[in-house]
């Protein structure tokens, strides 16, 4: 267990490298959404959530082909794109987007 | 002349056929809409959200120059999320605690 412990210590993408510290900032993004999971939809920022998806999808195939390699990043990124997509389809959903009666109803 | 130099970027292992390239550019759309976001009226503006644009843009600005090679255009995007976060922060709390002391508590206490 010790060692194991040490070995992430020391591991070239561990927390004594900024390969570590960068990811962990990101997860801001993560528990903001989260918090905003509650929240009513209005206040969602459409084009925010959006560029979301797609920058955590381009972040996560930066993360596996990086070197080195970063798993940590690739979590990061797997769980804000979850996280963004789910908000996304709150503000779809609220916005009326994918309903197909009385589309003059809408805005 | 021009296109060998034009064609030296292009296959760059860190160019625009790689994700080293479209990654970090991509990030810009982060602070565009953050941009666009400042017509939005300041009750809209989420505060865990800007809070983590602001502090992810501060520290990756840091480490974007200690890295190596040392990235100018990921150190630019993220001084420019950084700053459009403080920005929109700034709105949200000026109208929050600043402003409408007649009104009932702000809507964070609702």
């Amino acid at each position: 267990m010790a060692t194991a412990f040490k070995a992430f210590l020391n591991s070239p993408v561990g927390p004594k490298t900024t390969h570590f510290w960068g990811p962990v900032s990101n997860w801001g993004f993560i528990l903001a959404g989260m918090a905003d999971m509650n929240k009513p939809p209005e206040l969602i920022s459409g084009s925010m959530t959006a560029v979301m998806c797609v920058y955590s999808g381009l972040f996560m195939r930066f993360s596996w082909v990086v070197n080195p390699r970063n798993y940590f990043l690739l979590a990061t990124h797997a769980s804000n794109e979850s996280v963004q997509l789910y908000q996304l389809s709150r503000y779809v959903k609220a916005q009326g987007y994918l309903e197909k009666k009385e589309p003059e109803a809408q805005q | 002349m021009a296109t060998s130099k034009i064609q030296a970027f292009l296959n760059h292992p860190a160019g625009p056929k790689t994700i080293h390239f479209w990654a970090p550019t991509f990030k810009w759309g982060i602070s565009i809409a953050n941009i666009a976001d400042f017509a939005k009226p300041p009750e809209k503006i989420s505060y865990p959200q800007q809070v983590a644009v602001t502090a992810t843009g501060v520290i990756w600005s840091r480490y974007s120059m200690v890295i190596t090679p040392r990235n100018l255009n990921l150190f630019a995007v993220n001084v420019a999320m950084a700053g459009t976060g403080l920005y929109q922060l700034s709105r949200k709390i000026r109208k929050d605690y600043f402003s409408d002391e007649k009104e009932a508590v702000p809507s964070l206490e609702g």
